[in-house]
């Protein structure tokens, strides 16, 4: 019998929802065979040894979960779907720089006529990979000097050393992933980091020490991470000029809490979905094993697309969140949400809504933010099929609140303290997209319904970031 | 004798580089500081002379200093106690307010400071400008060389007592276990009450050795403030202020250092006995605690706490 040579695929990249399984760029062999093709198809293979070649220092016992299902496979077309799945499992344990499939009818003394044996040639990562990128994050740019050791003991686990320098702040980071042999979705990290950040709306400098555990696990279709962290804060004032209130609130703190976080996602794309929904949910319990900050924090995140007609994105989001201090200690400043911005009610100044005190803004403990946006493509389709499909231009109607609880009112009242003087804006503007990671806005607003304290941006607003209402 | 002469001699010498031959050997060190204090203070002076505005003292100015009952330590609560007593001489109201992070609030990383209006001014120096700024001033009845010369003095206040505190307190290894660190580190909780509080210890630990004292043991110290005691002593003679009739900065300085030495417990009683043995500098304290506490409710403000004695012996 003729071999049967499955092409390597072009290498995929490990994330990205958008590209599911294609199975149709497989080579079937030279055109002379063609009359045994549907013979083949239909017939019974067993597939008999299933090899992995090329490692190194990866443990055997890792790969034999993610190629297990190969051996269940009980025709040539099964074969070659199993062995790709078998593939992309392989490659998103993040080891392997890229793996090949080979085919081919059994041999050997212990061969059956209809035996197939299956092999991965794969090629491992370096055991030791630096980077050097700059990142974008929520209106500000950093460079960011990057070590990684891959697979450090053998069973997929990451070793990763980050420096970032940036424009507003200096941080470093160690941390070591693992993940559960046969349940890559499972799995284990410890971080060890220090993060500097300075916050010109609060005047506020803040400095933070820590070290968190978090475990990552799935159930059924969501997603859940358990997370301890124990961090040392730092508050000072950024300038002679800071309020009053914002200087109470300097000095050092510990906090150390304990926080879940539920994830369904089922969009086809974190930056610009077309369809799919997001639902988070995050709580966190601060106090109870130990520091000085007691608190109950919960926050919501929810997000619909929908495609409508024309190649047009229907996007609507909601998101909220309390923060209830326990015991007599107020909330902190560092703890509290904050409101505005390019990536949350566009129009306003960045977290530049709701309390303040001299022109210093403190945040609230409760707060409220949705948007609704149209999304469609560049009028007359400029570049299309190439650049010009990065943008997006789109309509944009934000709204939010945000306030302090104070409790002894009851429930019902800071209901309806959140839906009185509601913030709101409208406006349009385009959108670039970044990679899979990051968007860019230039937007035109119109800030609505401003309560006196605010700082409103009327007009052009540029915003950047990965995480945008 | 000669000590005082060597104490003029510094007091002129603030507004001329350093002359090293005139000055002994011994005080170079702390002439360096004095020089480097003198062009801060300018600086200083400068800046809060130019935001305080014409404002009258308002009724709602605070003082804030850690934690009376279980943090402060004494250096602090000397230059806390100092401040106080300025205030009352001038005869502006300030309420203390005590705060676990006094020292990271304050503009400066020192306490005492005072939030007065919408400014906020730390330590006695740029305290007594402040004030002078809105109008009230102590020493205006001062001629120029009487005023250098309390200057002088004020300079050996800080430099000899207050570091002499902060030695005891930071470098003897006996009391920073047994008082410094618990107290200071006791509004934290675990570990970061240990890690700020040998931050603090290093850090003093290092000033001491820039200036030069990290190679003193404890005797000399006692003997600096010996010294020093009677260097305020002798000036002081039998008048009932150090500038006759009228109170200046220089004797709400020398009575917030001395009264609080006095009626701190610390691990021995050798530093308030060094003071004890004057006993013009006793009277004088007296002096000063009939006179401007004694009259208001001593408990509310000006209370005892564990760690200070309620009366003068």
């Amino acid at each position: 019998m003729g071999s049967v040579h499955a092409r390597s695929l072009d290498p995929l990249p490990m994330q990205g929802p958008e590209l599911g399984v294609q199975a149709d760029d497989m080579d079937l062999g030279e055109p002379e065979h063609e009359e045994k093709q549907e013979v083949l198809e239909n017939k019974d293979v067993v597939v008999q040894h299933v090899h992995i070649d090329g490692l190194g220092r990866t443990k055997e016992d890792l790969l034999t979960y993610e190629i297990a299902d190969v051996f269940r496979a009980n025709n040539l077309i099964d074969v070659m779907k199993k062995s790709h799945e078998a593939r992309q499992k392989l490659l998103r344990l993040g080891i392997f720089r890229h793996v090949e499939v080979v085919i081919d009818t059994a041999e050997g003394t212990d061969a059956l006529p209809n035996g197939l044996d299956v092999t991965f040639e794969v090629k491992e990562l370096r055991r030791m990979t630096g980077s050097y990128n700059t990142m974008v994050g929520n209106n500000e740019g950093s460079m960011v000097l990057g070590l990684k050791l891959p697979n450090v003991f053998g069973r997929a686990e990451k070793l990763t050393f980050q420096f970032s320098y940036g424009t507003k702040e200096t941080s470093y980071g160690l941390s070591f992933f693992k993940p559960q042999p046969g349940h890559f979705e499972r799995n284990f990290s410890i971080n060890l980091y220090k993060v500097t950040g300075q916050f010109p709306w609060s005047s506020l400098r803040e400095t933070d020490r820590g070290v968190s555990t978090e475990f990552s696990f799935p159930i059924w279709r969501t997603n859940h991470t358990l997370k301890w962290e124990g961090v040392w804060r730092e508050l000072g004032c950024l300038a002679r000029t800071a309020s009053f209130t914002v200087r109470e609130e300097s000095g050092h703190s510990l906090k150390s809490s304990l926080s879940h976080a539920m994830v369904i996602d089922t969009r086809n794309s974190t930056i610009l979905p077309r369809k799919g929904a997001l639902l988070k949910i995050n709580q966190e319990l601060a106090g109870y094993t130990g520091g000085d900050v007691r608190f109950l924090k919960e926050d919501f995140e929810i997000q619909f697309n929908k495609t409508l007609f024309w190649d047009s994105v229907l996007s609507t989001s909601l998101w909220g969140g309390m923060l209830l201090p326990l015991g007599e200690r107020p909330s902190c400043i560092a703890d509290r949400f904050y409101l505005g911005g390019p990536t949350s009610v566009r129009g306003f100044s960045m977290y530049s809504i709701g309390p303040q005190s001299e022109g210093d803004y403190l945040g609230g403990e409760a707060y409220w933010a949705g948007g609704v946006h149209l999304y469609t493509p560049l009028p007359f389709r400029p570049g299309r099929g190439g650049f010009g499909d990065l943008f997006r231009t789109h309509f944009f109607l934000n709204a939010g609140n945000l306030c302090n609880l104070n409790y002894g009112e009851g429930p019902r009242a800071h209901l309806s303290k959140l839906a009185e003087c509601i913030r709101w804006s409208y406006g349009a503007g385009i959108v670039l997209r970044l990679g899979n990671i990051a968007r860019l806005e230039l937007n035109y607003c119109i800030p609505m319904g401003v309560q006196s304290g605010d700082r409103i941006c009327d007009g052009v607003q540029f915003g950047a970031g990965i995480r945008f209402l | 004798e000669k000590l005082l002469g060597d104490v003029t001699t510094r007091g002129q010498e603030l507004a001329l580089p350093l002359r090293g031959k005139l000055i002994p050997s011994r005080c170079c060190a702390s002439i360096k500081v004095d020089f480097f204090c003198a062009v801060m203070s300018l600086a200083a002076e400068a800046f809060v002379s130019q935001i305080a505005a014409a404002e009258p003292w308002p009724e709602n100015a605070t003082l804030y200093q850690p934690l009376k009952e279980d943090q402060i330590l004494l250096s602090d609560s000397a230059s806390s106690l100092a401040v106080q007593t300025f205030l009352r001489m001038c005869g502006l109201p300030v309420q203390v307010s005590c705060r676990a992070n006094a020292e990271y609030m304050s503009p400066s990383g020192k306490v005492p400071f005072i939030h007065v209006g919408n400014q906020v001014v730390s330590e006695l120096g740029p305290i007594v400008q402040f004030t002078k700024a809105k109008g009230h001033a102590l020493s205006d009845g001062l001629d120029d060389v009487q005023r250098a010369e309390m200057k002088a003095y004020m300079e050996l206040v800080n430099n000899m007592l207050l570091t002499a505190e902060l030695y005891i307190q930071w470098c003897d290894d006996y009391t920073a276990t047994e008082i410094s660190r618990p107290r200071y580190s006791s509004p934290y909780s675990w570990p970061l009450n240990h890690v700020l509080a040998y931050q603090k210890q290093w850090e003093i630990r290092r000033k001491m050795n820039a200036i030069g004292w990290s190679g003193k043991n404890l005797e000399q110290v006692y003997e600096d403030v010996s010294q020093c005691c009677q260097a305020l002593s002798q000036r002081l003679g039998t008048q009932p202020y150090f500038f006759n009739k009228q109170p200046t900065e220089l004797d709400a300085l020398v009575f917030g250092h001395l009264f609080t030495i006095l009626t701190t417990q610390l691990t021995s009683d050798e530093l308030a006995e060094k003071v004890k043995s004057y006993t013009n500098l006793l009277s004088f304290c007296h002096r000063i605690e009939q006179t401007y506490f004694k009259e208001h409710d001593r408990e509310g403000q000006f209370g005892s706490s564990r760690h200070s004695k309620s009366s003068l012996p």
